[in-house]
């Protein structure tokens, strides 16, 4: 590499960190010193977001050129973000939902309304510090909840039970994507005696059948906010929003496009953790349509030059179920160790990406479609073939060489599948790797153990 | 104990079932209360709760598929059918009740390919667009049964079967009764194997034991001599010998709210002209499963109201290992009953009966609790 490129790199850098911090300063400047304290005092939380710019770091560590500027793009959206939504802790907190992550806020956005994401703590804690969650997985443990219960549920009811929860007028949630999830609702609610609205998914979606089924639950969703909060719904501004996610949804499938390419112009952080945010927490935000607009030309670019994102890109793989939050960086090093590049992972893969919003039932239908076919949701929900279908589809589709599955000991449903997967992989000359860990603990599987597991499989199977 | 009371619930379900297939009658295995069992006492056909009693091998083999993370009783009833114990079987009926009960349907398809395998697709609601959805649900359940087994489903035939349901659940319930007095006839044991044969055997060939039963029971005395009365609280409990261990300790158990048990799984189905809406109703509004989104308060008033009707000291909640729900449930009984000044024992559990002397060791601790 150049010494130019390397000043470049070094230059996205730290003008990303910059601009990040500035984000992270001002919103203590916009809450001031006596709320800022009481923020702080209220929700011990804050302290491990505020350290959200170690993100920078763990993304851009080893990254070059292009693959660099797109990672660290990411984290330049996910930081304001976030501290808009921190603002939500003292502005306007009559309006303040609690979501599941598996019910979307384009609905809540569109009626006026705040999100509070009650899944984010224990998504973006671990990320930005591996052991930040452990203290909440505790106290839910001993308040009772046991401990094979997924570590995200866990984590999240640990949040509330501590009291550490903003102050949210009712709940929305969902029977996705797993019955600890849905279950861990009820105590939440019983805990924080407000009232809520759970959404029904039937088990099998992929019909016409359940989409009516699922747009009548929204319409009865939309019909008690009306009733438990302040919120009105605008459907011309839910069509403005729905219309502004299809539009990133329009570059997302060019991104896809020019990954499917090998070497593939990017990989890893800009492809899921651009998606897991923009989707799940932002959608309809014009920032994240320009977010994916720039990591489209990103691509294109090194396409055109012929630059890989791994420049020794030698293996190709996607990683089924969700990352592994508190060991975010682990392709970071695969990239390096192996020349093993993430193309894509389960939760970012979508194959209903466009709503209709030609009318308020188009727009429902397309949203009912979204949330049942939504991240996790559509491989724990249904039958097998809704998980296989689409796993040796991407393999085929984005011409990989290996299947990883983040094997989350929480997951149970996933897990009931591993034989059948083993087989299925066998048959077909996949090499597969299962990584036996815990999504948001470390104390169960340590960094090493994961590293360990990662090495024994490139040298055994894939003789390395 | 037991050995002081005369053989009325002595009943030999393997015996009856050899007999009952040897007459040709089918037997359609099921795996939850979401599955219809009244709607599957049709012509030849009857529900078979699938157990693995006499499984004794562990589950070696079931774990390769289902992984060790799941409830056993799951890997058992795979473990059992991967070792031909449930040939006979002849068609697999599912309900989407719990994430691993969908996996084994998922592996019962891939790893033995039944001729006839169906999954519910049950609602976590009890509305009305629930139970409309449930009722097309099960619509389609009884064509496809009706197309494979060549089996008369009309409305006629199924309102029939669900009349000759509740007439045995009615008689059942006139035994459960029982259990309210001061002094039951027959220990939590004996009722456990009676409803154990009730949910595998076919209708007709209840009818006259449970007859038998309801005759004999102004004869009999209770055969414990107890010092507590419990309500057992679980999901599914297939072997009476962890009844039978609990009640060796001078408890009676007297109340069970479990998937096997009475509580509610004696109601009465409500019947007008659509069958298909009253099933779907009783399934959907009965169920006492923590697996239902909006029934939360109807399950700890059931339970509370169980206490009192059948005079309850204490109560033992046993959830399965593994399974969520329960799992999350547990904990909220737990406080539930706690408030309401209740005794109550958490005790985790395998499927298939194993540890009895720690049980022994929690529930003589627990006895004692109550007594001071």
């Amino acid at each position: 590499m150049s010494v130019i490129s390397n000043i470049q790199d070094q230059m996205v850098f730290y003008q990303s960190w910059i601009k990040n911090y500035q984000n992270i300063i001002k919103m203590p400047l916009r809450h001031g010193p006596i709320q800022t304290f009481q923020n702080v005092n209220k929700y011990p939380w804050l302290w491990h977001l505020a350290k959200v710019n170690r993100l920078l770091t763990m993304v851009t560590n080893g990254r070059q050129g292009n693959y660099r500027k797109a990672n660290a793009a990411v984290v330049e959206k996910i930081v304001p973000n976030l501290m808009h939504i921190l603002d939500n802790l003292v502005h306007d907190t009559d309006r303040l939902v609690l979501h599941e992550d598996m019910v979307p806020p384009e609905i809540l956005f569109a009626m006026g309304l705040k999100t509070w994401m009650s899944e984010l703590l224990g998504i973006l804690m671990p990320i930005v510090d591996s052991h930040s969650v452990e203290k909440y997985i505790d106290i839910a443990e001993n308040a009772g909840i046991p401990p094979d219960v997924c570590s995200l549920p866990k984590s999240t009811m640990g949040v509330i039970l501590n009291k550490e929860v903003p102050p949210v007028k009712a709940i929305l949630t969902s029977n996705s994507p797993c019955d600890g999830g849905m279950a861990s609702y009820q105590l939440i609610k019983n805990k924080l005696d407000i009232p809520m609205f759970q959404l029904d998914a039937p088990y099998n979606f992929y019909n016409d059948r359940a989409i009516d089924y699922f747009a009548n639950e929204l319409k009865r969703m939309i019909d008690w906010l009306e009733i438990h909060t302040p919120g009105k719904m605008d459907w011309d501004h839910l069509r403005v929003i729905c219309d502004e996610r299809n539009k990133m949804a329009a570059y997302e499938l060019e991104l896809w496009e020019s990954i499917r390419q090998r070497p593939a112009p990017l990989a890893a952080e800009a492809i899921y953790l651009s998606h897991l945010w923009c989707f799940n927490v932002t959608p309809g935000d014009p920032s994240g349509t320009e977010l994916f607009k720039y990591l489209v030309e990103l691509a294109n670019d090194n396409v055109q030059k012929n630059i890989a994102a791994v420049p020794n890109e030698k293996y190709r793989t996607v990683l089924w179920n969700p990352p592994l939050l508190h060991f975010i960086d682990l392709f970071s090093w695969a990239e390096q160790q192996y020349g093993l590049t993430l193309i894509i992972d389960s939760m970012s893969y979508n194959r209903q990406p466009f709503i209709d919003t030609s009318t308020i039932d188009s727009m429902l239908r397309g949203l009912a479609h979204i949330i049942m076919t939504g991240p996790m949701a559509r491989h724990t929900r249904g039958p097998a073939q809704n998980y296989f279908n689409d796993m040796f589809y991407i393999y085929t589709y984005f011409d990989l060489d290996m299947i990883f599955v983040a094997g989350h000991i929480g997951c149970k449903n996933t897990a009931a599948l591993n034989g059948i997967l083993r087989e299925k992989c066998r048959n077909k000359g996949i090499p597969l790797l299962i990584i036996d860990y815990d999504l948001s603990d470390p104390r169960v599987v340590s960094h090493d153990g994961i590293i360990q597991q990662l090495d024994r499989f490139m040298e055994n199977i894939m003789n390395k | 104990m037991l050995s002081q009371t005369n053989n009325v619930f002595k009943i030999s379900p393997k015996s009856l079932l050899n007999t009952a297939i040897d007459n040709d009658n089918i037997p359609l295995g099921y795996t939850c209360n979401n599955v219809p069992r009244m709607m599957l006492n049709v012509g030849k056909l009857f529900p078979y709760r699938v157990n693995a009693n006499g499984l004794s091998s562990g589950t070696e083999l079931a774990d390769i598929y289902l992984s060790q993370v799941t409830c056993s009783y799951t890997r058992s009833i795979l473990e059992f059918a991967m070792d031909d114990q449930l040939e006979f079987i002849q068609g697999w009926i599912f309900a989407a009740g719990c994430d691993h009960l969908r996996r084994l349907y998922d592996n019962v398809q891939y790893i033995l390919a039944p001729k006839f395998c169906h999954i519910l697709d049950v609602p976590h609601k009890s509305g009305h667009d629930a139970i409309t959805w449930f009722s097309k649900e099960l619509h389609a359940l009884s064509n496809e049964i009706s197309e494979h087994f060549q089996a008369d489903m009309s409305v006629t035939n199924i309102a029939q079967a669900i009349s000759v349901h509740n007439d045995v659940m009615q008689s059942l319930q006139t035994i459960a009764n029982y259990r309210k007095k001061n002094s039951p006839p027959f220990s939590g044991t004996e009722f456990h194997r009676l409803m154990s044969a009730t949910w595998t055997l076919p209708i007709q060939f209840m009818k006259p034991i449970i007859e038998r039963i309801e005759k004999q029971l102004p004869e009999r005395t209770c055969p414990i001599d107890y010092k507590v009365r419990f309500l057992v609280v679980s999901s599914v409990v297939d072997q009476s010998e962890w009844i039978e261990a609990i009640e060796n300790n001078g408890a009676l158990v007297v109340a069970d709210r479990y998937c096997t048990g009475a509580i509610p799984e004696l109601e009465i189905c409500p019947q007008t002209d659509d069958p298909f809406y009253d099933m779907a109703s009783h399934l959907l509004q009965t169920n006492a499963c923590p697996r239902m989104m909006d029934t939360f308060e109807r399950r700890m008033d059931l339970i509370f109201q169980t206490v009192q009707d059948y005079h309850v000291d204490g109560v033992i909640i046993s959830p399965i290992k593994f399974c969520d729900i329960w799992g999350v449930e547990t904990t909220q009984v737990m406080s539930f009953l706690k408030e309401k000044k209740i005794p109550v024992l958490r005790l985790e559990r395998d499927y298939c009966f194993s540890g009895e002397g720690q049980l022994n060791t929690r529930v003589q601790a627990f006895i004692e609790q109550i007594i001071q």
